[in-house]
């Protein structure tokens, strides 16, 4: 494991996995890669944690899943963005994007 | 939409558990694999890329039951999960279980019953529109021999009336029976008269047809009514065209204007109501119910002030001794008044027996999470959760208070029926709509869930907890010990308990035994009543019902297996009386106010009855109209006005201001009679019926006829003589006199059974309880024993420590049991008869019952500790 890796908590890793499957749906492996990729390895999610949160999401209505046929022809649980995950991705967005601006500014009044 | 999907996937997750679970573990391999894969394209062979690829993911059975949780109905998976464990395990024990199952059903079925009939007769609102705004006035002496019920005398009514400013409106009202002919038999009917305002004051209406109105009062247009449902129904057929149909009650036409609701029975349930028209009598004045709906905003004391000063502000009335007091009572307690107590005393019963059933559950439960110390401790150590050890004891409580639930609503219908069949006829009010509903059955459950908790609880935790020691160390066995007293405190209490409602059965029965060996003064075996009342119409002077008499008489007289005939005005346990003061003649040692019952009686009635003549004679048919006014006098009158002298010859009048042809001789002295449920003999001042002029006196008789056979023979040859005489006239309450003293006797008996299934309950828990408690002792100390009995103690000695322990239970509870039924079997006193609620002879009785059940309930694990082979018990560790 890398040292110097961010251990992500449950609710971040929530937002995370909402917009890793932003663009398209993808199954449980790829949201895992994807997320590792976009943040250039900083973020390195044990995998296992996923499943977990990839349920409760599925849970509450905020993903949808369906058995498909993958790139190799083998059968995997696709998610997908649905409409409320879309509208609560848009709103944790715009908090998170607040946050960051205010301990921006915390940070830098020294 | 969302929730939508999150719905479905709850169902799901709900009910295709295994293809849930199926397809997560298939996601979970295929994400390895692809890991794997993608490990191998970066050049690692497949083992090295197939464990990097689960270092990778980290735990795989941990994040699955992880993701498993997440599912929205976990808990519930769970549940039944504990569900079917709890089942197992209760089934390896199914002696235990159908124990607690039986006890929680007995206890809380009953209770619930109990607290159905109380509800329904004591709580409940009464079904008129808002019901706390009505009240009972009354405006009365308290200085009476008697309690009368409360009303206004008539003259004050009609004035309150007028005045009145506390209440919106007020209504009189004064039971009365009706004969109602030409419609199948004639029968006699409870009916009730009110005036026009009843229905409004009451807030209900006829359910069809009207309600009377201010016109329905004045004479010459009262010849209106309104039926009940009931009646309606029975003898009407439901005829639809009711309304405008005429009926003939007392022989005279009415008109049918109303049918009253099905669950309006007020008073008393009638089936007639009809109009009252006051009519203010010189002499007399007659007292009526009166009842009003205050107004907002009045308060009762006002009311009460407002009618003492009405009532005084009228022109006194000569025979008014001034000693009246208003009282302004609710309508609900007039009705349930003398119920009340009675029902309040079910209820402390059937908690005792509820406390008991509790206490032996627990008792139950904590043997049994005794018994499964070791099983707890194994599993704590391997690592099971604590709180999921004690929600999954838990759940074979829950489990056994469900179905002790459902067994207690069926026990809980049984014992409704059963109390309202047995109930008295007529004495408790509103039970005919006593019903088992909705919040009964909801109080059964919680009752019965709550009972399973709270005394699963601390078995539960106890025995969960992380000490896995041994049963055999020093620690474990002070442990064992601390539990061991506790369970026998429990018996303890259990057997106060049971002896406090033993003595209070026992009281009652003893008081009811006492009731029916009372000397009545006369000899009810082989006799029959029959009453008849002649209504004014058709007989309206004293003549021609004395001629009735006469002939009804002589014909029952004739009736073949008939050895004596008499008549009287109200009978002994009749319900009824009629007393007054007299005037005496010449010097008497008695004050004023000596009140005497006044029958009118025929001659021959003595003898009927066997009441036993001390002096003098019996009236003949010589003692009529045209000869000398005579009576004969109770000995307790005797003794009371002329103590020294004989009373025969003497002379009383019953005028105030005697004439002199109302002075009448004393011809006889004869026994006092018990008049009424008091079993008390009253003084007695009998008339002969033809001699009595007043038609109040002598238009409802009671036919007495002793016979050789008995009651069945004779009552059809009864109803033809009348028929004969007057086919108009119904036969009222044909029956032996033996019935009616079992009529005025019916509320102590229903109590005393009542109390004494209680208490057998009581008693069978308690032996029970303390069965279990001792045999589980013995199982407990089989080692000790085992060595006892080696060391070379005798089984007798066993056997008497076994037996002994269970007296101290015995002596420990009935010493507490004493001391409680000392301090509270007072609130029986009103119900007892002849017996002090103290009684020591029933407190001993009471106490060697328990030891006994006690000593009889320890002798098989005594007799099982005796047996004990010290070899075996020694092994066994």
């Amino acid at each position: 494991m890398d040292t110097d890796a961010v251990t992500v908590r449950q609710g971040t890793l929530d937002m995370l996995v909402l917009k890793a499957l932003s663009l398209e749906p993808m199954h449980g492996w790829g949201i895992a890669e994807r997320i590792q990729q976009i943040s250039r390895d900083v973020l390195r999610v044990q995998q296992g944690s996923l499943y977990p949160a990839l349920h409760r999401l599925e849970g509450r209505g905020l993903l949808a899943a369906e058995w498909r046929p993958s790139d190799d022809n083998r059968k995997a649980k696709y998610y997908r963005l649905t409409a409320a995950g879309r509208r609560l991705l848009a709103t944790e967005q715009a908090e998170w994007e607040r946050f960051m601006v205010a301990v921006q500014r915390v940070m830098q009044a020294v | 939409m969302r929730f939508l999907r999150a719905a479905w996937f709850t169902l799901r997750s709900l009910f295709d558990r295994s293809t849930l679970d199926d397809e997560l573990d298939l996601e979970l391999r295929d994400h390895i694999e692809r890991e794997t894969r993608a490990n191998m394209s970066r050049g690692l062979t497949r083992a090295e890329a197939r464990r990097a690829a689960l270092v990778a993911f980290g735990g795989v059975q941990r994040y699955k039951e992880e993701a498993q949780d997440t599912r929205p109905a976990r808990w519930l998976e769970d549940a039944a999960q504990d569900a079917r464990y709890a089942l197992r395990a209760l089934r390896r024990t199914p002696a235990f279980a159908v124990v607690i199952v039986l006890t929680l059903a007995l206890g809380v079925g009953a209770t619930t019953a109990v607290f159905t009939v109380v509800n329904g007769v004591l709580l409940r609102p009464l079904p008129f529109r808002e019901p706390d705004r009505l009240f009972v006035v009354s405006w009365l002496p308290t200085d009476l021999p008697f309690q009368p019920p409360p009303g206004l005398p008539d003259r004050v009514y009609l004035a309150y009336r007028e005045r009145v400013r506390a209440f919106e409106q007020v209504s009189a009202y004064q039971r009365a029976q009706f004969t109602l002919s030409g419609v199948g038999d004639a029968t006699r009917l409870a009916g009730v008269r009110v005036t026009s305002r009843f229905f409004e004051v009451l807030g209900r209406s006829p359910a069809r047809g009207r309600a009377f109105a201010a016109d329905d009062e004045q004479p010459g247009r009262e010849n209106v009514a309104i039926i009940s449902d009931k009646l309606w129904r029975q003898r009407f057929g439901g005829d639809s065209q009711i309304i405008g149909r005429t009926i003939t009650l007392d022989g005279v036409q009415h008109t049918v204007v109303g049918v009253a609701p099905a669950d309006f029975t007020f008073p008393s349930s009638p089936d007639i109501w009809a109009p009252l028209a006051i009519r203010l009598d010189k002499g007399n004045s007659f007292i009526l119910s009166v009842l009003g709906r205050l107004r907002s905003g009045a308060t009762p004391p006002q009311a009460a002030r407002e009618l003492a000063s009405i009532a005084t502000s009228l022109p006194s009335d000569p025979r008014d001794r001034g000693q009246n007091v208003a009282a302004i009572l609710p309508l609900k307690a007039v009705v349930t008044a003398h119920i009340e107590r009675s029902l309040l005393v079910f209820s402390a019963a059937v908690t005792f027996v509820l406390l008991i059933a509790g206490v032996n559950v627990a008792n139950l439960l904590l043997i049994r999470a005794a018994a499964r110390r070791q099983e707890m401790a194994l599993r704590v150590s391997l690592g099971a959760s604590r709180l999921r050890l004690v929600r999954q004891l838990l759940t074979e409580s829950l489990l056994l208070s469900l179905v002790g639930a459902v067994l207690g609503v069926l026990i809980a219908f049984a014992g409704v029926h059963a109390l309202v069949t047995l109930a008295p006829a007529g004495r408790i009010p509103r039970l005919d709509e006593v019903k088992v509903d909705g919040w009964m059955l909801g109080f059964t459950l919680a009752l019965s869930l709550a009972a399973g908790i709270l005394f699963g609880l601390f078995p539960a935790l106890d025995s969960t907890r992380a000490d896995v020691r041994p049963a055999t160390t020093q620690g474990a066995r002070t442990v064992a010990g601390a539990h061991s007293r506790l369970r026998g405190r429990f018996v303890a209490v259990e057997i106060a308990l049971a002896f406090v409602l033993l003595t209070g059965a026992g009281l009652m029965i003893k008081s009811f035994v006492r009731m029916l060996s009372v000397d009545t003064g006369y000899d009810a075996s082989g006799v029959v009543t029959m009453s008849v009342d002649l209504p004014n119409t058709s007989y309206p002077d004293a003549a021609r019902v004395q001629q009735f008499h006469t002939a009804l008489l002589d014909r029952l007289s004739h009736i073949p297996g008939v050895r004596a005939v008499g008549a009287v005005s109200f009978r002994p346990m009749g319900g009824m009386g009629i007393m007054g003061d007299f005037k005496v003649e010449g010097p008497t040692p008695l004050g004023s106010g000596f009140n005497v019952d006044k029958p009118t009686v025929s001659p021959g009635y003595f003898g009927a009855m066997r009441i036993r003549l001390l002096r003098g004679r019996d009236f003949s048919t010589r003692d009529d109209a045209a000869s000398p006014g005579v009576v004969i006098v109770s000995a307790s009158v005797a003794r009371a006005v002329w103590p020294n002298e004989d009373a025969v010859g003497k002379r009383i009048s019953m005028q105030d201001r005697p004439g002199p042809g109302d002075w009448l001789t004393v011809i006889g002295v004869v026994g006092d009679v018990v008049q009424d449920g008091a079993l008390t003999p009253h003084a007695t001042i009998y008339l002969p019926f033809l001699q009595v002029k007043s038609l109040f006196f002598i238009n409802h008789m009671t036919y007495v006829v002793r016979t050789a056979t008995g009651a069945a023979g004779v009552a059809p040859a009864m109803r033809a003589a009348l028929r004969d005489v007057d086919a108009a006239v119904p036969a009222q309450a044909l029956q032996t006199m033996n019935a009616s003293m079992l009529e005025v006797v019916a509320e102590p008996l229903f109590q005393t059974r009542l109390l004494t299934t209680f208490s057998f309950l009581a008693l069978l828990l308690a032996a029970i309880g303390t069965y279990g408690v001792l045999a589980y002792d013995v199982a407990e100390r089989k080692r000790e024993i085992g060595i006892r009995i080696a060391l070379g103690a005798q089984s007798i000695r066993v056997l008497r420590m076994i037996v002994g322990r269970a007296l101290l239970f015995v002596g420990t509870g009935v010493s507490a049991g004493i001391l409680i039924a000392l301090g509270t079997m007072r609130i029986l006193s009103r119900f007892l008869f002849g017996v002090s609620p103290t009684d020591p002879a029933t407190l001993a009785t009471t106490a060697a019952t328990l030891a006994l059940v006690a000593v009889v309930a320890g002798l098989v694990p005594a007799q099982r500790a005796s047996r004990v082979d010290p070899m075996e018990a020694l092994k066994q560790d």
